[in-house]
This record gives C-alpha cells, structure tokens and sequence, in this order.
C-alpha cells in the first residue's frame, strides 16, 4: 500500500472541500483498502468520513417513507427488526453477504459503491481495459465468474447484494459534492462500463454518497431474495435475485426482478417484470417470468451455467412470493 | 501527544502520535496512516495473537474487537482506532482462562492453532452481545473465520459450550 | 547399551525403500489390547491448549527479532522467459535497502538439483528472479518493483492436457511426458477380452492448493560462526539438509527450529528458497533476517496438489470385477517428481489382473509438492468411481462388490500377510451408521423440491507404518516430572500431547508430569511429520526412552527403598511396592540433583509383513437439480489405524480430512489463465476453503483393535487416511442422487449444471 496523507472531517462541507481538493473518500475501508493493497488505487490523501454525524443512523417518518445514512453499518440493516419488518428482501440479502467482521465495519455507502471483483481487474498483472488497457483479459481467460447480460467492453458482474434488494425497493440514492446536491435512482447510479465510460458508478470522484432513501410505497412490499454462491457462504453471488411485487385481487403488480452477479450493473430484468404485470403468480406465470429474465443472456465460453441458474433462482423467488 | 487532527487538514504520510486504548490500556503508538491495526499489534505492539494470513480481509485469523465488536485488524487502518477501544486475545485471560479459551481447550477447537486467537475473539465478541446463542447464532459468528485444519465442529461445540458456562 | 545397523524395507506416501538405520537395545512388544492401560487410548485434551488459546504460542510468523531485516522477492511474471538482464541500482539506491540478491550476485548455492537460487531461465509465473532484504518489509517490496529486468520471453504450455498433447511446447529436451509409475498383474488384456461388461471412463482432478495459514517462512540469524534458522516446517532436519547443502556449513553450526507452526499438510518438506535467500542474507548483513511469503505467493510457489487426467478401464467376469487398466497423468509444473495415483488400483482390492501406469507432466507452472496423501485421494477418486460405475452395469450393490474384493489376507502387490485389516468391520460399522438400506440404484426424492437423495461410499488404503530412524530421550527430574526430547513437530496433529501420553503411561507418571520439546536439531533426530508416519515412527522409540528412564527409576528406588527392583512398580507418580506407595519426588528428593537420562530409538517394521492402513467412507448427499447445489448431510468415516492413542485427538483429525476431503471434490480448484500462465485466483476470496457452514454432520469411527504386529505402541498414522476416500465417496452420492455421474472434481455448480443440461 502506498502511504498517504490522512484527514477526518467533521462535516459534510469539509468532506466535499477535502474530495474537491482529490481526497479519495474513505468509509469503512473494507473496499478502498482491498484496492490499494491491490495496486489498484493508491491515493495520496484519503478523507476517512467515518465522523460525519449526518450521514449515520436511519429512520423512518410516516409518508416519507426510509432513509437510510450512508455511514450506517451493513450489520445494523441486517440485525434490526424493523428494517427486517420494513424491507426483509434486504435482510435476506446481509445475511449472507460476506462476514459479521466485514458487515460490521462495511457501510451502506460503502456497499453501493465498491468496485467489481473480477480477478484480472484486482490483478495488477492484468492491464484491462476498465483500468485503461486495451482489452478485456477474462472473455478470453477465465470467465466463469463474469457477465452473462448487458456487458460491453467489460464483462466483469457488478458484485452488492444490497443493491438489487434495495432497487427492488425504488430506492434511490441522495448525493453532494462541488456543483451541488442531487438524488438519483439507485439504479442509475450504476453505468455500464462501455465506450469512454471506465467505471462502475455514476457518481463523481468529488461527490459524497449522502444516504439511500427508500418511498413509503414500496416498504412493506413482499419480496423474497436467493443467492447461489461457491460454497455454503462468504462468497460473492455467482447469481443473486431480488424480487418484490405487490398482490393486489390475486394478481401481481408492480413487479420488480433485480439481479446480482449476472450483469456489469444490478440487472433489472424489464420483460419479466412487464409480463407479470396484471397476472396471478402462477407456476405458468413463474416460470414464464424466468424464462423472460434471460431472455437477452449471451454467455461466455465458461459461464452459460449461469443462465439457468438466474432462471431457477427468479423462479423460485417469485413462487415464494405466490 | 498529537490528536487525530480536526479537518480539514492532513496528517502523514509520515508517522503520526495516535493514541488509542488497547487490551484497556491506553497506548500511543507512532505509526503513518496506511498501516494496519493488525501490522501495528504486531510489530509496533509485540502482540503477535493476531495473525498475518491473508491480509486482505478473507480469512478472519487477525480478527480483534474493536469497541467491542469483532472486525478484521488488516482491514483497519490503526489510524482509524484513534480513540476506540481495541481487544486481542493477549487481553482475555489476565484474570485466568477467560471461558470460551478454556472450552477451546476442553474440545479440542484447533489444530494448527494459527486460526485459533481469531476464532475466539470471534466467540467472545458474539457472547458479548448474545449471552445464550445457539447453534445458528454461532455460525455466523464465526463464518468469517477460516480454518484450514478443519476444527470447525469443535469450534461450535465449544462456543456453545462457553455460552452455557458464562450463562451459569 | 550396544548399537546395531538394521535394514528394513519402509513405505513413505506411496514408496517402498530399503532403510538402513541404527537402534540401541532391545525392542519391546506392543501392548495388548487387554493390557489395561490408563492414559493411552484414553481422551486427553492438549497439553500445550493455554498457549494455544492464549495467544502466546509463539508460531515463526510471530518471531520478530532486534534489527531484524526483512525480504521480499521479485518473481517472474511470465511463465517461461530467460533473463537477459538485471539492474538493481534503482532498488539498492532505495533508503532502507540493505541488500539485492540475483543471479549475477547471488553466491552459488547448491538447491533442489540445481547450481542455484536465482535461475538463467525462469519456468512459471511466481518463479524468483530475484531477492531484496530492507529495514521492513514495506521498503523492501517497494524496492521489488524497482528492480529493472530484461526478459526474453519463451513459448510456455500452462495446462496439463495441453502439455500431455502431441505437438505441445517442449519444456525439456525429453519431451513434457515422463514415466513415473507401474505395475503390472495377470494379464489383463485376456482378462478384458473374458469380460463381460467393460466400463472405460476419464477421471479429471484440480490442482489443490494447501493453503496452511501460515505461510512458508523463516527467520535466519547468523552469529558467531553459527546460524540459527525458525522455520514453519514439517521436518527441522530436512531444514538442516537443505542448508548444509546449500552453503556448505557443517551440521554443527546450523539450529534449526520450530516451535508451533500453522499447518503444512505436507508442503513444508525441507528448506525453501526463502530459508537459504534468509541464511544468505543473514550471513552477509549480520542481522536477523525474516523472509515469509505473502499468501498470492504461496499459491503459486508453495507447492500444490497436482491436477490429474487418469483413465479407468475396469472389467468383469460374472459379478466379480476381473481386470483392470489405469492410466493417470499428472501435473508436475516444474517439479521434479510426482505422487502415484494408481496405489490405490494396484493394491486396495483384491482384482487378479492389473495394469496401471502413471507419468509425469512438466507444465509452465510452480512444482507440485506433497499434499495430505499425495496420489491416492486423486487415484481413489477415479477408482471408486470407476467401481460405482460398474456395479451399476452389473445391477449390483456397490458395496456388496466392494466386499467381494476385500477379502484378501494378503497385499497383492508385495504378497506380504497383512499384519492386521479390518477393511470389511469398516464397511459393518459404515454401512449401518449412515444406514445403506436406504440408498436405491436410482436415488431418491430429497427434502424439498427438486432436491435428489443419494449416497455413496469409497474405500481407504493407505501406509502409515512409520519407519526408522527415530529417536527420543526422557530426563526424570528429582520432583518426579520428565521432559521429553525428540526432533520431531507438532504440525497441528497432537503430537506433543501423544508422546506425553505415551511417556506418562509407560513411565507411570500423570501428563501434566511431562514436558515435550520437540522442533529442535539440537535434539535427537526424527523424521518428517508426514505421511501419516510421526506417532508410528517417533512413538515406539518414545516408549524405549520412557522405558529405560523407569528401569534407572526403579534401580534408584530400590537403592532408597532397600527392596528388589522386582518389587517395584510406577504407577501415577507413585513408586509403588509391597504396602508401600510414595511419590516420586519423595523417594528421589533424598538424593542430590541428578538427571534420569532415558534413551530409545525406534526398531525396524517386522520382516515378512505388510502394514497397511484402511478404512471407508459412506456419504448422504443431496442435489438440488435446477440450482446444481450439493448439500452433504452426512458423513461416516471408519478407519483401522491399529491402537487409537488419544480418541479426542484422533476424532479431530478425521474430521479435518474429511473437511478437507470436501474442500477438494466440491469447491477447490486453482485457476490459471491460460493465455498469460497466471493464477488467477491465488488468494482465500477466489480459492474456496471450506468454510463452517459447509460442514456436514459426521460421525467418526475407529476399528480400534491394535497392531501388535507392527510395532511396540500398536499403532499406525492417521494423518492422510480421512482424506483419501471422502472425494470418491461424494462423487458417488452425487452420481446416485441425480443420476449423472460427475468425472471431474470439484463438483461445482457449473459443472452439475453443465451435467445436468447434457441429459
């Protein structure tokens, strides 16, 4: 790791100066430090926001729906009861990520925002091309791990959990930085790697992550969540699927299929969700909706198991949800 | 003594005074801001409980409790503990074999034994706020701590086993 | 006591070798299996716990010495290229940089076959090019990237199959491919034109990485003419060896030591080029150096367990299986040997026509090295397979066939008598555990839907007779307590505890009585701590040393007491004799200080024997066919080891194999890009370990009776059986549950999906 000068600020306008200034932000470390161990980034000064009142905590006011600080540990969405009443696709989804040790120190901004996993990406060796090479190195290599949907020139799989459970909430995301303050819907904060675009994320290196917010219309929505990983757990999802949808007169409305692990962005699968819309959850409808979810699925030379495994795990969600 | 300072400005990347507490005792160590708490227990510390194994957050062998909670020290910038309160398995048993390392011991919950501070910081951290877990509380305890001798049966068995004892 | 020169025949991981070894005195025969002993066979907890849970064991990784230096290596980045040119100027002008060791100023060191450390041409990506020792280990990786070399890069193959191929890159003269193993029975190409049903079937294994969690390191200091090495390893005399060869120093100015250390599972064998490049440094500089590996080094210069291609052609005659043809490829990367898969094919069942073959193939990738029962877990998972596979030709019960060809009383390789085999109990006792009534031919629903129910079961052949030479001295103190001395190592097994048990029961004195030291040169000499050989080699000379020290004992107490040593017994610390019982320290405080010296060495196997080890494993799995997901439920592990010395222990072991066993046929396997030769997952996130959700219920079963045959303590290893028949196991529950059989390990997802959409 390269050493770098090291600042805590005490407010979010000194955090925005400090990023202004080419501070990397730095929340709680289990990503930022990866990379930079990783030769991946290497910063010459990282502002640790770990002191930023304004961005902890959590709540809930009638008809404002959630709102959920950036600095909130991944642990406290995973253990709190009402969070679990409120949105349990989300709790689903923490249990199984990672460890206690990396859900305790990892935050909800921090989630959101981490880089992809993909090993020629975290291999300095690898000059690829989201790094500024000319090519992508797992399309010919290993890519058994990688995009099976929507990849450009990088087929590397955008790699939260809480992402697609959180967009399966209409959650969107409040930002600040230099030129002023913005809220986006979560899923346009992540872009597809692709033409002058190199990165995962939508927001500027000089822009703080402020808080999720999630609108009173969505919680209490029913939605289930399934993960398939390598081994029983502390893996990244090889395919995770989010799914919520209201049951309103015995039909489905308003459904929302997201899914981990198979896209460079939290994959919406739009035709699953369109053709469910007015229809009662049936095996037929399940089945058909799962179908429709890869419909667009090109696999690489290692990774078409994945196709059937995205299929069965939207399945599964949605008849859990029948 | 110089204080984490207040922003905006920047400390380093030289070494930097960061006062910290560590096993309750306040300590003040002399480190620049890219080094590890487990780097800094280790070398600048002399406490070599917590162990180097992968470095990069996915192995748990250097797990501490930090303000009481279980985290991974090579993941943690010993800068960023300014003022928090760390925990290693040199501070348990000051006061004789503290229960979860006794009934490590009884149940044979290690092999090589490298795993093994990690393994029951991990237990004491989950006793500390889960007085009676079961078998399930005690598996997500400690999933995020390898062991590559494979003592894991015995490593629940014995978690439990302290629960039951703390308990009494 | 007089010295005598012995020869005897010794099995090591596979091997047969004529030893030649020196032993003092008489042997003793083993124990009974009435003797009636108090301490061994019994459950003891370790007696070295409170280091362990305290922190305080001090493992090498935890030595940081004053002024101590610290190395990083500069590794090739291309799988084979020849070095044209290297300039360290930049790196060595870095402040804090101390020394730059390379093959133009490295000192000629004798290493692995090998003039040198630092080759002309390196052979895989990871290979050391080069070696920087700096005040931390920060500058001095910095200064690693400060080396500027020049390469010529040369055409590589980083794939077994590929190399295997005609036409493929050659990385020796001879070509990629050589022969490595044979044996030859019967006539099998009669035998399978007698056949009735042949089943010919390719069997593919992943490289497995050890992955101990300390990784290979050590710690050099050089003073006064003396160099003192810590090192994380299996064997501190191999240490030694590889030193003394390396740089000339003689045996007696070279300590090497290991106190705890954090698994080796058969990768930490001798010195590494990292304990020379320490020593090297060390000497040059006059300060303690420290090199340890990071873990993405480990994973590509450590040593790994060598993927496999193997062919199974196995026929039968009726319902007996009649012949037999193995072929097995293994990847070598740039080692200069391999393990044999097909032991267990030439000598587990009792088949009358054999023939199997094994080679060797050299790849652009770092060399295998011994990995927990190197060959056989690989071999066993294409055998047993192979056997599944025929008895569902044959209609017949996959167990009851393997019982048909596990009658034999004799090895079929040697034509020795076994000393002792309870293969067929370990089928009784497995088969009933894990309750084999229930497996249908075809599987069955599982729990939930589209979940299948299967099982499985493999058999286990192993060694673990333990050789010569081994010895041990016991030092009685006054107060009545012992300190045992033997140069072996406690790699996480129990061995310490074990010989403490081993030196108490025969001694007559508790456990906590007894002090073991052990991982010193200094002390007397013992073999590696692999192949499942420590408490067979290293306990029967510790029960001699503990033996003599209660023969001076008993001598001296008669002198005290004024009664016939025949009197006299020791029993718990107490010197017990007619209405008479005193404690050690009571008797021997009347005299001044003295040391009791102990000494015994361990004798040869018996003339005319085979020793074997067995066992079976039985497996419950389920498949979840739309997702590829394998969830064991159960696994019954029964092993025949001869005496169990610490039940607590043993069971601990067993379930380690298994654990390990399953890391290695559902989720390990190293990838390499084949384009670049790189690992791409060289590090815990992307190499799957098992983790403690991943484990099944087990249960653990001994066959119990000891080997009185096969040495004075009745008992055989146990580090390398429960690892050898869990993969086949597994893959024959998978096969049954869904119906598709899976040649290939690990088991993943992908590949029971892939599997599944062939159908």
């Amino acid at each position: 790791m390269k050493p770098f000068a090291y600042a805590r600020p005490k407010a979010v306008s000194e955090a925005v100066d400090l990023a202004r200034g080419g501070a990397t932000i730095m929340a709680g470390g289990t990503d930022l430090l990866g990379l930079m161990k990783d030769g991946i980034a290497a910063p010459e000064r990282v502002a640790d926001i770990r002191d930023l009142d304004a961005l902890k905590g959590w709540s809930r006011s009638k008809g404002k729906g959630l709102r959920i600080g950036a600095l909130v540990p991944l642990v406290e969405l995973e253990t709190s009861a009402e969070l679990a009443r409120s949105m349990p696709i989300v709790h689903e989804a923490l249990a199984p990520a990672a460890t206690v040790q990396l859900r305790t120190m990892g935050t909800v901004g921090g989630n959101l925002l981490q880089r992809n996993r993909c090993s020629y990406f975290r291999d300095e060796a690898f000059p690829c091309w989201l790094k500024g090479g000319l090519r992508c190195f797992a399309i010919e290599g290993d890519s058994r791990l990688h995009a099976v949907v929507g990849a450009e020139e990088c087929v590397a799989v955008a790699p939260s959990d809480l992402a697609p459970a959180l967009i399966a909430y209409d959650a969107s995301v409040a930002l600040t930085g230099p030129r002023g303050s913005r809220t986006l819907p979560l899923a346009d904060l992540y872009v597809t790697p692709h033409g002058r675009v190199r990165r995962e994320h939508a927001i500027a290196p000089d822009e703080l992550l402020l808080e999720v917010r999630v609108p009173e219309n969505a919680l209490g929505r029913r939605g289930a969540f399934e993960k398939a990983m390598e081994r029983k757990t502390w893996s990244f999802a090889l395919v995770s699927v989010a799914v919520s949808v209201k049951v309103i007169g015995g039909v489905a409305r308003d459904a929302r299929i997201v899914l981990g692990g198979v896209a460079p962005v939290p994959w919406r699968a739009r035709d699953a969700e369109k053709l469910l819309e007015g229809r009662a959850l049936d095996d037929a409808a399940c089945q058909a909706a799962a179908d429709a979810a890869m419909d667009k699925a090109e696999p690489l030379k290692d990774n078409g198991y994945k196709v059937p495994l995205a299929r069965e795990l939207v399945r599964r969600n949605l008849q859990r949800l029948a | 003594m110089v204080r984490v300072p207040k922003a905006p400005s920047f400390v380093g990347p030289g070494a930097i005074d960061v006062a910290l507490e560590v096993n309750g005792e306040a300590v003040t160590v002399h480190v620049p801001p890219h080094r590890t708490l487990l780097d800094t227990l280790r070398e600048t510390l002399g406490l070599t409980g917590a162990k180097r194994v992968c470095d990069e957050g996915t192995c748990g062998a250097c797990t501490v409790l930090i303000d009481g909670k279980p985290a991974y020290s090579c993941m943690t910038l010993a800068v960023a503990c300014a003022d928090r309160r760390v925990e290693t398995v040199e501070g348990l048993s000051t006061d004789g074999l503290h229960p979860v390392q006794q009934a490590f011991i009884d149940h044979d919950a290690y092999q090589c034994g490298f795993c093994t501070p990690g393994q029951i910081m991990s237990c004491v951290g989950l006793l500390r706020q889960n007085a009676s877990p079961d078998t399930e509380d005690v598996l997500r305890a400690v999933s995020g701590n390898l062991c590559r001798c494979g003592a894991y049966p015995n490593i629940v068995a014995a978690a439990l086993a302290a629960a039951k004892k703390t308990k009494r | 006591m007089s010295i005598k020169v012995v020869r005897t025949k010794s099995e090591f991981e596979g091997t047969i070798s004529e030893e030649t070894a020196l032993v003092e005195g008489t042997d003793l025969r083993s124990w009974a299996d009435d003797a009636g002993l108090t301490i061994v066979g019994k459950r003891h907890p370790r007696i070295d716990g409170i280091a362990r849970v305290t922190g305080r064991a001090m493992f090498t990784q935890d030595l940081y010495l004053p002024g101590m230096l610290h190395v990083r290596m500069l590794r090739s980045p291309y799988p084979r290229a020849r070095v044209r040119k290297i300039d360290a100027r930049r790196a060595e002008a870095l402040p804090g940089v101390r020394g730059v060791l390379h093959r133009s100023n490295a000192p000629k060191a004798a290493f692995r076959g090998e003039e040198t450390i630092f080759r002309d041409e390196v052979r895989f990506v990871g290979d050391e090019v080069a070696a920087v020792a700096a005040d931390t280990e920060e500058i001095a990786a910095e200064a690693v990237r400060l080396i500027d070399v020049e390469y010529e890069v040369l055409p590589f193959v980083a794939d077994l199959e590929e190399a295997m191929a005609e036409g493929a890159t050659k990385l020796a003269d001879a070509g990629n491919v050589s022969d490595s193993g044979k044996h030859d029975r019967g006539d099998v190409k009669r035998a399978f034109a007698e056949s009735k049903v042949v089943v010919e079937a390719i069997y593919r294994t992943s490289t497995q990485l050890h992955n101990s969690l300390e990784t290979h390191g050590a710690v050099a200091r050089w003073d006064g003419g003396e160099l003192t090495v810590w090192e994380s390893t299996q064997h501190v005399f191999g240490v030694r060896a590889g030193i003394q060869a390396a740089l000339k120093i003689p045996y007696k100015d070279i300590r090497v030591l290991c106190d705890y250390m954090g698994g080796g599972f058969g990768s930490k064998g001798g010195a590494g080029k990292y304990t020379i490049v320490a020593a090297i440094f060390a000497r040059q500089l006059g300060k303690p150096v420290r090199c340890f590996l990071t873990r993405d080094e480990e994973n590509l210069a450590a040593g790994n367990r060598s993927a496999t291609y193997q062919t199974v052609k196995i026929g039968a005659k009726g319902k007996k299986i009649h012949a037999i043809e193995h072929l097995s490829w293994s990847n070598a990367g740039q080692g200069r040997w391999v393990a044999d898969p097909t032991g267990p094919t030439n000598g587990l069942y009792d088949i009358a026509n054999v023939r199997s073959r094994s080679y060797k193939v050299l790849t652009s990738l770092g060399a295998l090295a011994s990995f927990r029962a190197p060959g056989y877990v690989e071999g066993t998972f294409a055998l047993d397979q192979a056997i599944d596979e025929l008895a569902l030709q044959l209609g017949e019960d996959p167990l009851a066939l393997r019982r048909s060809h596990a009658k034999q009383t004799t090895d079929p390789v040697t034509g020795l008598r076994y000393s002792l085999k309870r293969l067929l109990r370990c089928y009784d006792i497995g088969e009933k555990e894990i309750g084999w009534h229930r497996r249908k031919p075809e599987g069955a629903r599982g729990s939930a839907p589209y979940r299948r129910r299967g099982y499985g079961m493999a058999s286990q052949l192993w060694g673990g007779s333990g050789l010569p030479p081994a010895y041990a001295t016991v030092h009685l103190n006054p107060d009545g307590t012992a300190v045992l001395r033997c140069g072996t190592q406690d790699i996480g097994t129990g061995t310490r505890t074990v010989l403490a048990q081993l030196v108490a029961e025969e001694l007559g004195l508790e456990v906590d009585a007894v002090r073991v030291e052990l991982g010193d040169t200094n002390s007397q000499y013992a073999p590696i701590s692999a192949g499942s050989l420590t408490v067979a080699s290293v306990g029967p000379a510790v029960r001699l040393a503990a033996k003599d020290a209660r023969c001076q004992l008993l001598e001296a107490a008669s002198g005290l007491l004024e009664m016939g040593t025949s009197e006299l017994r020791v029993q718990h610390g107490q010197i017990i004799g007619q209405g008479h019982r005193t404690s050690i320290g009571e008797v021997l405080g009347q005299v001044e200080n003295f040391t009791v010296i102990g000494k015994g060495s361990r004798f040869p196997n018996p003339e005319g024997l085979s020793l074997k080890t067995f066992g079976a494993h039985f497996a419950q799995v389920e498949v979840d066919v739309r997702t590829g997901e394998i969830f064991v439920e159960h696994v019954v592990a029964v092993h025949d080891i001869g005496r169990v010395i610490n039940p607590l222990l043993a069971t601990s072991q067993v379930e380690g194999g298994i654990i390990q066993g399953l890391g290695f046929v559902l989720s390990e396997e190293r990838i390499v890009d084949r384009p670049t030769g790189h690992v791409v997952n060289g590090n815990l996130e992307g190499y799957k370990i098992p983790t403690v959700r991943d484990i099944p219920r087990m249960t653990v079963r001994f066959t119990e009776d000891a080997d009185v045959k096969a040495n004075n303590i009745g008992a055989k290893g146990l580090g390398e059986p429960p690892i050898i028949p869990l993969p086949a196991a597994i893959a024959n529950a998978v096969a049954n549950a869904i119906g598709v059989r899976i040649r290939t390990a690990p088991i993943t997802r992908q590949r029971v999906l892939e599997a599944l959409s062939l159908q």
